[in-house]
């Protein structure tokens, strides 16, 4: 029985995961770093991303990488996504640093579908955004903005 | 660790205006805009009040916050330290962080005087920082120190924070430029005033790129003008004009997109306002426009449509009822546009009730119609911009019926679609034909189909949403009968295998079609598709007294499609049928022709511009 090799992904709070190194290769930037990495190529440091989040990018990496082609990975790609926004902004913002395009569109594409036919304060609401205009700028804005049909 | 200001490396003295003094006020409050006078670098600041026990924080800016991730609300009224343990939860100092350092600050805290020095902090998810420190007193009435300021540099840290046994850990400073880094991938609002809620909201902690060509750029034109007054930093997100043709793209298809382009640049309003106007269609307004040369001999039942911003016109119905086959072109992107004849070799057999439909960048593509010797079912196409152009048959196999007064569409800019019409002996049709013209030897395939709409002629068929199609009004059968309709279709040309609809989706009787006001039924109407799938209907042979002229619109991607009146300023044609209409560059629909009872209007042509114009 052959081992494969297996990389340690290490998280910005000092969490360590092990993975294969083929499902450490879905993230074209630990892909990089092991073809132009030193001898020291078996622990990679990810430190824009923390351990939280950094277990749920493998777990994707893993599915689509273990099971590219299996019948339930549209259903295992929208549960994955079924998460609070906080950790789906994370999720892209790891993927946007760890090259997993994949991921990065999924989780871009559940966000942005988060602000459609929403108003301005519902999407305040929905990412707990705080309005950071003046009463004046606001009453510019709302001429800007709010585009009336046929008026 | 003493603070050596002689050193080679960078210190904070060595670039504000020396020392404490622009501190010092008047003795009165403490100036809070003080934040902006620093040096231009962003950096962190903070206050504590030095009267109460362990100096409690009063107050951090905008920079401490996004740096740290802990918000104002989370950290006043607590001593600085907190910074020192490795996360929210930890109640003891991390133990990389130098007690040496911790205890010279206490020794320049008791003495009242500055501190400078470097410190291991925290971030509130556990990321190291090297917080560049320093301290000053700020003195009151009776020598008393009433405040500390803190001013922080952070800079990135390669840490070991690996397991304790043995392993010692090492420290680097990574290079001196704290916001290259891209840990510190949130930027600052312009005037740098905070938006509070960095703990909760992750979206603002996305660079601008994600957000914008990953997340915005999905998102209809109308989302983005919301998007854009939620709070400062979406402001200037949603101003940027790749984003806004992106978004336009995305909404309208790349075909459209590309025509819009093509507009002269002198008179592009930009994607922003331009999706503004195309949706709200606040600057449409129907206007006349002269034009000069001639189309002669006169004629009727032509055919017209548009290249870019020239509009052509082929065959139609000359005096004593004898079909033409002469080409002509109108150039709009002319200061004076006129009607030019073109010379073309080998024009196809003259007629009358055919379309003419363009394909291929500046191709023209002509089928069926009634010539001299009976109704057609041939093809041909002219490439407009050949040196010397000609039209040229295309033979494919197995044509549709021969037929006239049936109505055609583009997908793709590539494939022509041609429906129903009128065939030998009057019989009406229901077929739907494809042509794909890209391919070498193009193919006439039917549309296989289980249900069609009632055969009929002089309706139209406009394309919306990339690959549907709408079918509206014309004369259908009912039973013996033939009666005008206003009934409304559609079909997904991108399903496996498409089938007519009707527009609401509803099986039920009387139930297909939309609410609302909708047009009166008609034949040889004029309907026009707007960028993002709307239809605009007017003119054609009314049934009852209703006028032609009035304007309708529908939006068949709305759940529940309505037909609305669109109400314009200028002056409609008031003679509103036999009409052609083309759009010209995406944003004006030109009406050519209109009976006025002797004479075929080609001279002046009415034009509803549906975008502001900057002539």
């Amino acid at each position: 029985m052959t081992s494969s090799k297996t990389i340690v992904l290490r998280s910005s709070d000092g969490a360590t995961f092990e993975v294969d190194e083929a499902v450490a290769l879905h993230s074209l930037m630990i892909k990089h770093r092991i073809e132009t990495g030193g001898a020291d190529s078996t622990t990679i440091d990810v430190p824009e991303v923390t351990g939280n989040t950094l277990s749920k990018v493998i777990e994707y990496c893993k599915k689509h990488v273990e099971a590219p082609n299996s019948d339930d990975l549209k259903s295992f790609d929208t549960d994955f996504v079924k998460v609070d926004q906080a950790v789906l902004c994370h999720l892209a913002k790891a993927s946007y640093y760890m090259n997993i395009k994949g991921l990065l569109d999924l989780s871009s594409k559940t966000i942005a579908d988060m602000f459609k036919g929403k108003t301005v304060e519902q999407i305040r609401e929905t990412f707990h955004i705080k309005n950071d205009f003046t009463p004046e700028e606001e009453e510019e804005l709302r001429k800007e903005n709010s585009w009336n049909l046929f008026v | 660790m003493e603070w050596d200001s002689s050193s080679s490396s960078s210190d904070l003295s060595g670039d504000d205006d020396g020392g404490v003094g622009f501190l010092l006020n008047d003795g009165g409050p403490l100036p809070f805009p003080v934040d902006t006078l620093l040096q231009p670098a962003p950096c962190g600041f903070v206050v504590t009040d030095a009267l109460e026990p362990d100096n409690p924080i009063i107050y951090v800016n905008s920079v401490f916050e996004i740096i740290t991730g802990y918000r104002a609300e989370e950290v006043l009224g607590r001593n600085c330290r907190f910074l020192q343990c490795r996360g929210p939860y930890a109640k003891r100092r991390h133990p990389l962080v130098d007690s040496t350092v911790v205890s010279e600050i206490r020794r320049c805290l008791e003495d009242g005087i500055e501190f400078k020095g470097e410190l291991l902090n925290f971030t509130k998810d556990g990321t190291p920082l090297m917080n560049r420190l320093r301290m000053t007193p700020i003195y009151g009435d009776d020598e008393v120190i009433t405040h500390i300021i803190g001013i922080q540099f952070f800079t990135e840290v390669n840490l070991d924070l690996g397991p304790l046994t043995g392993s010692t850990a090492k420290v680097t400073v990574k290079s001196s430029d704290p916001f290259r880094s891209s840990l510190l991938s949130c930027r600052l609002t312009p005037d740098g005033t905070r938006n509070s809620s960095i703990g909760l909201s992750g979206i603002l902690q996305l660079t601008d790129e994600v957000i914008s060509l990953k997340i915005l750029s999905r998102l209809t034109p109308r989302d983005i003008a919301s998007v854009g007054s939620v709070c400062r930093r979406f402001y200037e997100v949603a101003k940027n004009e790749d984003l806004w043709r992106m978004v336009c793209q995305n909404a309208w298809g790349s075909e459209t997109t590309r025509v819009l382009e093509t507009v002269p640049g002198a008179k592009r309003l930009g994607w922003g306002r331009l999706a503004r106007e195309l949706t709200t269609l606040e600057a449409a307004a129907w206007r006349k426009l002269p034009v000069g040369g001639e189309v002669e001999p006169s004629r009727c039942n032509f055919s017209a449509c548009a290249v870019g911003n020239r509009v052509v016109l082929f065959g139609g119905e000359g005096v004593n009822m004898q079909p033409m086959n002469d080409t002509f072109v109108l150039d709009l992107n002319s200061s004076k546009p006129e009607w030019q004849h073109v010379k073309v070799s080998s024009p196809p057999p003259g007629r009358w009730g055919h379309t003419l439909s363009c394909v291929n960048g500046s191709n023209l593509v002509v089928f069926g119609g009634c010539g001299t010797q009976g109704l057609l079912n041939d093809v041909f196409l002219l490439d407009l911009d050949a040196k010397h152009p000609t039209w040229r048959e295309i033979s494919g196999l197995a044509p549709p019926l021969p037929r006239s007064w049936h109505s055609s569409c583009t997908l793709d800019g590539t494939k022509l679609i041609v429906s129903g019409g009128c065939a030998d002996s009057g019989v009406l049709l229901s077929d739907t034909f494809l042509l794909d013209l890209s391919m070498e030897k193009p193919i006439w395939r039917e549309i296989p189909v289980t249900w069609t709409p009632p055969s009929r002629l002089g309706h139209t068929l406009s394309v919306y949403g990339g690959r549907k199609i709408l079918m509206f009004g014309g004369l259908a059968k009912s039973g013996p009968l033939r009666f005008r309709s206003s009934d409304v279709f559609t079909m997904d040309l991108s399903e496996d295998e498409p089938c007519w609809r009707s527009v609401t989706g509803s099986g039920m009787p009387g139930a297909g079609n939309p609410g609302g006001k909708a047009p009166p039924p008609r034949l040889d109407h004029v309907a026009v598709s707007l960028p993002g799938g709307r239809i605009l209907v007017f003119g054609g042979s009314v049934a009852g007294l209703h006028s032609a002229s009035q304007l309708y619109i529908l939006d068949p991607t709305e759940e529940k499609p309505t037909w609305r009146m669109l109400n314009l300023p200028g002056l409609p044609p008031r003679f509103a049928w036999g009409h052609s209409t083309c759009v010209v560059g995406g944003t004006r629909a030109i009406v050519l022709g209109g009976q006025t009872g002797e004479e075929w209007m080609l001279s002046e042509l009415h034009e509803l511009s549906l975008a502001s114009s900057v002539i």
